[in-house]
């Protein structure tokens, strides 16, 4: 039940699991962003959760053609805020009311109006730190090892190829009838992606 | 069918400077709506204007305040609408051309203001302790070396010029982009948007120091003693901030109310707009705050007097309020995108701010009133009243052409504009 959990949280984070045969998934090129998109729509109408796209930049409308909902980000970026402005509220209070107090002036050791600047820019700082980080645990990164590096093909995805990713995971997946999906979507090739977890194994070969 | 639009007659021009082109506008950007749309707005202001004379005879002071409260706060939600249509010109904004039209016939409103403006003449003695002669009078009991020194500027000749100087360039620049853009509409949009542009690069900066100084003499002035370099940022911001949800409470209620603009006018545009209200109501706090934050600092008596008037009396109730209401609350509500997204929240919060802003305007003018914190109910008659009229003759100006510049050359992208 945990496992199943995680697999899938990990799944949402583009993290997905081989199978018993070391078998990652499908790997098909596409010849345009347009391709591409359609691909992905047809891929999500087909019943597939566990697949992701590659391009060299960011395509218009992918998010949609991809069933992705709102990014969560916010809410990381929220928490973050929210204790950034409880930090810089203490801050300034423990180092000038209790751990230093020096009389400025006549003026209260502790007082909100110049803690303020301090809370709002802890807010901002915090909030940044916790979009950022919250952007790299919701894409499962930094990931320096993914089994799509095997295929040779894939080098081209930071230039100008156009890549979509079923994952063997994905309850619908099977290697002939997700082959065939694939192809009918318009693939210009699909290649099966081994995780065999030897960077000397030779490149997987060509369906 | 007119093939170019033709100037309205003298009286109308107030209104609006251009006859009527509603028969050559699409019938999806048609006004649909009959004229109770804005017969019955433009009415009930002039009846609660009217019931307001009852006290202008009783207490001709609250009158003049509570006159000037409402009329203040039209004109910088004016103000803030000019210069909402300024940067979007500027910025080449092609997501807000089905909203600009909305946006052309707020700006219109200066000429209105001006003359709604002139009754704040007769009641200067009250609102503006400068005007007072005995202050002048050197070993008089009432000799003010301050403000003796200060009349250079603040006199009432000047003063009355200078109105007027603010007037004639807020209604030139407002003419050139209203009359501009209502023309494409039969004449065709090619090279509009760049006579557009032209018009805002040069008003965005003249516009800046008229309405700054603007902000100095109708509004700080109230308070002749004390001064605040940011106050015409605060003054703008205010004023902005209410125009984008004056716009979203006419397209809400167009789109829900009137069936108007059906598909053309998106959950995309309110989203944007409602991230303007959002970002507004963070730059307001900010203004408000870094205002009140160095008069905090420097604890100089002149400048502290300000906030002291405002903190006692049961001032303190309503700068509180205003604090929560104007910011913490808003700010928690417009920050999910799904708030932003839902017209009728949106909308919602939009009259919030809307009357927040009046009730901002009240809590800068009326303590230099009295040290007692009161709200009258010439407040609420003249407020509303002179509202329901500038609302009014929006509605109007926009019953009488196209809902949209529908010749404008980014139109279709503003059509198919989604949020990423």
């Amino acid at each position: 039940m945990l496992d199943e959990l995680t697999r899938e949280l990990k799944a949402t984070m583009g993290i997905y699991e081989s199978d018993e045969e070391q078998v990652y998934g499908l790997l098909a090129e596409f010849s345009d962003p347009g391709a591409l998109l359609h691909a992905a729509e047809a891929v999500r109408e087909n019943g597939y959760s566990h697949f992701d796209t590659h391009s060299p930049f960011p395509i218009h409308g992918m998010d949609r053609a991809m069933g992705l909902g709102n990014s969560k980000v916010g809410f990381f970026s929220f928490g973050g805020a929210v204790t950034g402005l409880a930090v810089g509220y203490l801050l300034q209070w423990w180092t000038s009311a209790v751990d230093y107090p020096i009389n400025i002036s006549g003026k209260p050791f502790f007082a909100i109006e110049p803690s303020v600047p301090i809370m709002f820019e802890l807010t901002i700082l915090f909030g940044a730190l916790g979009a950022v980080a919250g952007m790299l645990a919701l894409n499962g990164l930094p990931r320096p090892y993914n089994p799509l590096f095997y295929s040779e093909r894939f080098e081209r995805v930071t230039d100008d190829a156009f890549f979509l990713h079923i994952a063997a995971s994905d309850a619908k997946f099977d290697e002939t009838d997700t082959a065939n999906l694939l192809r009918k979507a318009g693939a210009l090739n699909v290649e099966l992606v081994q995780d065999d977890g030897s960077a000397e194994t030779a490149p997987a070969s060509s369906l | 069918m007119a093939d170019s639009a033709r100037s309205n007659s003298a009286l109308g021009w107030l209104a609006d400077p251009l006859a009527s082109t509603a028969d050559a506008a699409q019938r999806a950007y048609r006004f649909t709506s009959d004229r109770r749309a804005y017969l019955a707005p433009i009415a009930i202001g002039l009846a609660l204007l009217l019931v307001s004379l009852v006290g202008l005879a009783s207490n001709a002071s609250q009158f003049f305040y509570s006159y000037f409260i409402g009329w203040i706060s039209c004109l910088t939600i004016a103000v803030g609408g000019l210069f909402f249509l300024f940067f979007n010109h500027l910025t080449k904004a092609s997501w807000s051309v089905v909203v600009r039209r909305v946006n052309e016939a707020l700006v219109w409103a200066f000429p209105l203001l001006f003359v709604l403006g002139i009754p704040i003449l007769f009641g200067m003695h009250d609102l503006y302790h400068w005007t007072h002669e005995e202050l002048y009078v050197e070993g008089g009991p009432k000799y003010d070396e301050i403000l003796a020194g200060k009349r250079g500027y603040l006199n009432t000749p000047f003063w009355i010029g200078r109105v007027v100087v603010y007037f004639a360039l807020w209604i030139y620049l407002s003419y050139k982009l209203y009359v501009l853009s209502v023309r494409s509409d039969v004449e065709g949009g090619e090279g509009v948007p760049a006579k557009l542009r032209k018009v805002s690069a040069w008003g965005l900066p003249v516009t800046a120091v008229a309405t700054a100084f603007a902000s100095y003499d109708l509004l700080m002035s109230t308070d002749p003693h004390w001064f605040s370099t940011i106050f015409g940022i605060y003054f703008f911001i205010g004023g902005i901030l209410a125009a984008v949800s004056l716009m979203v409470v006419l397209l809400a209620s167009f789109q829900r109310v009137g069936g108007m603009l059906e598909g053309v006018v998106t959950k995309e545009h309110y989203h944007d707009l409602g991230k303007y209200m959002f970002g507004f109501t963070v730059f307001w706090a900010y203004i408000a705050f870094s205002q009140y934050m160095l008069i905090w600092y420097a604890g100089i008596p002149e400048e502290t007097l300000f906030y002291k008037h405002r903190l006692m009396h049961g001032w303190e109730w309503h700068s509180a309020f205003l604090i929560i209401f104007h910011f913490i609350v808003p700010f928690l509500i417009l920050l999910p995108r799904f708030t932003k997204r839902s017209i009728p929240t949106l909308s919602f919060m939009a009259v919030w701010l809307i009357v927040m802003h009046w009730f901002d305007m009240h809590w800068i003018a009326a303590p230099t009133q009295g040290a007692h914190h009161t709200f009258h109910w010439l407040d609420l008659t003249l407020g509303l009243g002179l509202f329901l009229i500038f609302a009014g003759t929006i509605v109007y100006r926009l019953s009488r052409h196209s809902l949209i510049p529908e010749k404008d050359p980014y139109l279709g992208d503003s059509l198919h504009f989604e949020n990423v």
